[in-house]
C-alpha cells in the first residue's frame, strides 16, 4: 500500500566515518536507492529517522546532515544496542532502510532574525551540527544573527566532526568555543567544563535563543548559567530522547505527559517542558 | 434509515449463511469462555451471551500480525512483501461498549498525519454489527459513566435489538446497508417498534448499576502528577498486563523482527505499559522506574492524556479489567477514590 508509514525507505550505506578514538561513534552517510524517495525526504534540522535493519529492528536517531547538503543523509550513531551494533559492523555498500523524517524541527522560523547560541556536549551534537550547517549555508546565513557555539567533550579524542569544527573555527561569522574537560599533550585548545565555558563566553540574551543538547549532568549545570545571563525559558530549546518503536505516535511508549516525543517532539522549549510531567 | 426485523430463531442461521460468502468474526463458545473468533464453515455464532472475554479490537489490531517480509540479498536484507491481508468481513455480535472502542481507536490509528494502513484497511472493509444490551450483562458494566450507553449505536454499522420475539435490525451506515441483501428476505420493521425500542433503552440505562465520576477527575489529574495517592494503588499489581490486553481501547504495541534462514518478517504485537521493559532504554535508563509510575501512566493515559488529545476518556466501561484482574484492582474504585481527594 502507498504511504504505509511502517515501510522503510531503501538506502545504501555510502560512507562510514569513525568519529572518535574509542571507535564507538560513527557517522553513516546514506544515499537513497530511488531518486523519488530522495525528493520526498524533506526535512529540517532537529528531526530524526528510524534506522531500520531487517532482522535486527529499528533505532530512532537524529539526522546529523543538513537539508542544504543534498544527495545524501547522515546519522551519527553510538554503538549501544542490537541495531546500532549491527550498524557498526556494516560495510560501505550495504543496503538497509530509513523511516522518516520524523518528529518536529528546531524552531527555524522562530530562530530567524535572532542571535543563536548553540551548546552541545559529547555525542549530543548531531542535530546541532545539522542546525549549524543549515544556518551557515551561504543562502541562509543572512536569515540569522550572530551564531555562538560552545561544544565540549571529556577529552580531545571524543570530539566529533573534527574537520567541520576546524572549518567553522576559520569562519568569521561564527563564534566557536570548543572545549574539553581535560586535554592531552597534543591539545592546544581550551580546557574546562561546558557550563564554565558558557559562563566565560557569556553570550548576550538580547534577542537571542539558546539551543542546548548534552548529557543530563551538563544540562543541569548549564541551564542556571543561561538563566543568569537573562535567557527566558521560552528562549531555551532542547531535544528529548525516549524509547520508541513506531515513531508516529501510536505504539504508546514515548509520551511525556500528553505529548509523544516522537510526534510532538523531540524538540521542546523549556517553557513547554515546564508544562509537562518530569517523566523522562 | 433502513429497518428490518429478524425472527429470534433465525438470526444465528442468517449470520452463518453470511459466513459462507465472507469472513465473519463472531462470539463463539470456547470451553468456559465466550470469545470472538472467525466463524469456520458450518459454525453458528452465539446470539445469547453476556459479553466476550476478549475485546474485538483483535480483529483490526491483531495481537500479533506480520507487517512485512524480507529476504537476504547480496547487499543486505531487502523488503520482499508488505503484508496487507484485509478482506471484506463482518464483525458480528459486538456489544455497544466495544463498538464505541473503535471510534476511540480511530483517533490513534487514523490520525490526520499518520495513517496506520493495516488497521485502516481492515476497518474500511469490515461491517460492524452490534447487539444492543437490552439488559446490561454485568454488575460491573459502567458504559454510561464514560460517554456510552447500553443501547448506543456509536461505532456500529448495523444495530440489532432484541425486542422479545424479534430482533429489530437498524442499518446505520451505507456500509451497513450492503448487508441487507445478504441477510435474505427480511420483513420491513413497523414504526411502532421504535417506541418499544425506546422503552427498552430507557430501562437498560436504569439497569446500569455501576456509576463512576470518570469525567470529573481530570482537573485533579491535571494538577497531581505528584501526589501521595499514587503510592497506594499499584501495590497489589502483579504487572501481568491482563487489564491492558483485554482492554478494548488499549493500543500500545511493539515491533520486532524474526529471522529464519534467508528470510524474515517484521511483526507487530500488543505491548503493555504495565511492563518495566516497555520504556526501558538501551542505556539502562528507565523513565518509569516502578509499578507506581506505570499505574499512573495507565490511569493518566485513559482519563487525562487521551482527553487532552482526542476529547474523550479512553475507557468504554466494559468492565473486563475489573472482572479479570487477578488481584482485584478495580479501576472504578480508583476513579471514585480520586474524585474524593
Amino acid at each position: 500500500m502507498q504511504n504505509n508509514p511502517y515501510v522503510p525507505i531503501p538506502v545504501d550505506v555510502e560512507k562510514i566515518i569513525t568519529e572518535v578514538t574509542t571507535k564507538d561513534i560513527k557517522t553513516f552517510r546514506f544515499t537513497f536507492v530511488n531518486k523519488e524517495d530522495e525528493e520526498n525526504f524533506k526535512y529540517l534540522p532537529g528531526q530524526f529517522g528510524e534506522l531500520s535493519i531487517f532482522g535486527k529492528g529499528e533505532s530512532p536517531i537524529g539526522i546529523a546532515s543538513s537539508p542544504t547538503q543534498p544527495g545524501y543523509i547522515e546519522f551519527t550513531v553510538q554503538k549501544a544496542g542490537v541495531v546500532t551494533s549491527e550498524l557498526h559492523s556494516m560495510e560501505e555498500g550495504t543496503r538497509m532502510g530509513i523511516r522518516g523524517p520524523l518528529g518536529n524541527t528546531w524552531p527555524i522560523e522562530y530562530l530567524e532574525g535572532k542571535n543563536i547560541v548553540i551548546v552541545g556536549g559529547g555525542f549530543a551534537f548531531t542535530t546541532l551540527r545539522s542546525l549549524i550547517n543549515y544556518m551557515t549555508f551561504e543562502k541562509n546565513r543572512s536569515r540569522f544573527g550572530n551564531i555562538t557555539v560552545v561544544y565540549g567533550s571529556r577529552e580531545p579524542g571524543l570530539l566529533i566532526y573534527k574537520d567541520e569544527l576546524a572549518a567553522w573555527e576559520k569562519r568569521d561569522d561564527i563564534n566557536m568555543n570548543v572545549t574539553v574537560d581535560k586535554g592531552d599533550e597534543t591539545w592546544t585548545g581550551r580546557e574546562g567544563f561546558v557550563p564554565t565555558v558558557c559562563k566565560e563566553v557569556a553570550p548576550s540574551s538580547e534577542n537571542a535563543v539558546a539551543v542546548i543538547c548534552g548529557p543530563p549532568i551538563m544540562i543541569r549545570f548549564t541551564l542556571p548559567v543561561f538563566f543568569e545571563l537573562g535567557f527566558s525559558k521560552e528562549n531555551i530549546y532542547t531535544s528529548l530522547e525516549m524509547r520508541m518503536k513506531c515513531g508516529i505516535g501510536k505504539c504508546g511508549r514515548c509520551n511525556v505527559g500528553n505529548k509523544y516525543v516522537c510526534k510532538d517532539g523531540p524538540v521542546f522549549s523549556l517553557a513547554e517542558l515546564d508544562t509537562l510531567t518530569k517523566e523522562y | 434509515m433502513e429497518k428490518r426485523v429478524i425472527k429470534k430463531d433465525a438470526l444465528a442461521g442468517i449470520i452463518k449463511n453470511i459466513s459462507n460468502d465472507m469472513l465473519v468474526y463472531a462470539p463463539v463458545q470456547d470451553e468456559d469462555n465466550v470469545l470472538f473468533k472467525v466463524l469456520e464453515s458450518g459454525m453458528e455464532p452465539l446470539v445469547e451471551y453476556a459479553n466476550t472475554k476478549n475485546a474485538p479490537k483483535n480483529f483490526f489490531f491483531p495481537q500479533t500480525e506480520t507487517m512485512m517480509k524480507y529476504f537476504r540479498t547480496e547487499r543486505g536484507k531487502e523488503l520482499s512483501e508488505v503484508v496487507e491481508d484485509a478482506a471484506d468481513a463482518v464483525l458480528f455480535g459486538v456489544r455497544p461498549c466495544d463498538a464505541r472502542s473503535f471510534v476511540l481507536l480511530d483517533n490513534v490509528f487514523d490520525d490526520p498525519k499518520y495513517k496506520d494502513s493495516y488497521y485502516i484497511a481492515r476497518r474500511e472493509k469490515t461491517v460492524i454489527v452490534s447487539l444492543a444490551c437490552v439488559h446490561p450483562p454485568y454488575t460491573t458494566c459502567f458504559c454510561t459513566s464514560v460517554g456510552g450507553h447500553p443501547m448506543s449505536s456509536e461505532g456500529s454499522d448495523v444495530v440489532l435489538t432484541d425486542l422479545g420475539d424479534v430482533y429489530l435490525v437498524e442499518f446505520m451506515t451505507p456500509k451497513g446497508e450492503k448487508l441487507i441483501e445478504k441477510m435474505g428476505n427480511l420483513e420491513v420493521a413497523d414504526e411502532a417498534l421504535d417506541a418499544k425500542k425506546q422503552e427498552l433503552s430507557d430501562n437498560a440505562e436504569k439497569e446500569i448499576k455501576s456509576h463512576i465520576p470518570a469525567n470529573d477527575i481530570k482537573p485533579w489529574l491535571d494538577e497531581n502528577f505528584e501526589n501521595p495517592f499514587w503510592d497506594t494503588i499499584h501495590r497489589s499489581c502483579l504487572a501481568c498486563g491482563t487489564c491492558t490486553y483485554l482492554c478494548p481501547t488499549c493500543h500500545c504495541f511493539d515491533i520486532t523482527d524474526e529471522v529464519k534462514g534467508e528470510e524474515g518478517r517484521r511483526i507487530r504485537t500488543w505491548d503493555s505499559c504495565m511492563s518495566w521493559l516497555f520504556t526501558m532504554e538501551t542505556s539502562g535508563h528507565n523513565p518509569r522506574t516502578s509499578q507506581k509510575e506505570r499505574w499512573r501512566q495507565r490511569l493518566m493515559h485513559k482519563f487525562k492524556y487521551f482527553v487532552d488529545n482526542y476529547g474523550a476518556v479512553a475507557c468504554v466501561g466494559c468492565g473486563r479489567c475489573v472482572i479479570n484482574c487477578p488481584v482485584n484492582i478495580d479501576i472504578r474504585k480508583i476513579v471514585t477514590d480520586i474524585s474524593k481527594l
